[in-house]
């Protein structure tokens, strides 16, 4: 499924996140306001929710807006999963919901996509 | 985007053998944990969170051992840069008691000789299968002068305020070794009043 077409449009202000980036399972904020660039790339992400007979080949789908962040350390809170490849998927720091993006080993980018979390004041 | 959203950068690491309950420590730091198939699979690497302290905004990076315990040797560089090590046993558990005092060796060869310890004697839910009296975890922390807590990562017993406490004592230490400040100062009894580690597990 690609993304839903939500009105993205609206969280972003100069290019950037307009309120924090928050789980959409347990709102642990992931991202403080304006910490992070708006990117379209399309990427293959491993669905939140797998059956259980597709562990070694999970579902994926094509995610194409994404928040793309410079430095790990500008996150609030988040998780890091083991090496996949040049990749470390992202996840909620909290109650470990995920993946909600990755992070690109060799430039170092990190990339939360917008269809896996909610967008909100903090708490 | 350039600009600091933190003051402060610490990077904590867990230590214990296998089995003690570590990565639930590390996966439960707060909150109820929503496991997924595909997360899980994988496993978590290391985690980062914000905390604030004294005003100020701080990161800490979690890292688990990621069963390089099982060989009993920790690399050196697995605790290259780390500031604080959360070194656990479980308390139903004799012998993870009993390696603690090698554990702290092993930390002693190839850790930063200033490193923040804490012991946290883990699985205090457990109390009808315990094996180590609380006693007895105070006092091997009081003999090498680090800071004990009892919590349980299964009930959110005092995981949250153990990260804090430690993070808590490296600010400590930090703020003490500003520019001009050249005291050699040792940290001794500066451990968590009785009172308030006793509120985890007293049946």
């Amino acid at each position: 499924m690609p993304d839903c077409n939500v009105n993205f449009e609206a969280e972003i202000e100069e290019g950037q996140n307009k309120r924090s980036v928050k789980c959409k399972f347990c709102s642990s904020v992931i991202l403080t306001p304006a910490t992070a660039a708006i990117m379209n790339v399309e990427h293959s992400l491993p669905l939140i929710r797998q059956t259980k007979t597709t562990e070694e080949n999970p579902d994926t789908e094509t995610t194409s807006v994404f928040w793309a962040v410079k430095d790990m350390f500008t996150f609030q809170n988040v998780g890091f999963s083991n090496t996949v490849g040049n990749t470390k998927y992202l996840t909620c720091a909290d109650c470990e919901a995920g993946p909600i993006g990755f992070h690109d080993i060799p430039t170092k980018m990190s990339f939360v996509a917008l269809s896996r979390v909610s967008h909100g004041d903090p708490i | 985007m350039a600009k600091k959203t933190y003051d402060l950068l610490f990077k904590l690491l867990l230590i214990g053998d296998s089995g003690v309950g570590k990565t639930c420590i590390l996966f439960r730091f707060s909150d109820d944990a929503f496991t997924t198939t595909f997360i899980s699979t994988i496993g978590i690497d290391f985690k980062i969170k914000t905390i604030e302290l004294r005003g100020k905004k701080i990161k800490l990076q979690i890292w688990d051992t990621a069963g390089q315990e099982r060989f009993h040797t920790i690399t050196t560089s697995y605790y290259r840069g780390a500031m604080g090590i959360m070194l656990v046993y479980d308390i139903t558990n004799e012998k993870s008691f009993e390696n603690i005092v090698k554990w702290l060796r092993n930390i002693d060869e190839h850790a930063n000789e200033d490193v923040e310890k804490m012991i946290l004697g883990n699985k205090c839910d457990m109390d009808d299968k315990r094996t180590v009296s609380m006693e007895r975890g105070e006092l091997i922390a009081k003999e090498h002068s680090i800071r004990f807590m009892e919590t349980s990562a299964k009930s959110n017993i005092n995981i949250e305020r153990a990260f804090r406490e430690l993070a808590d004592a490296i600010l400590y230490k930090t703020a003490g070794r500003e520019p001009g400040d050249n005291v050699d100062r040792v940290m001794v009894d500066r451990k968590p009043t009785s009172s308030s580690t006793k509120s985890c597990c007293n049946h």
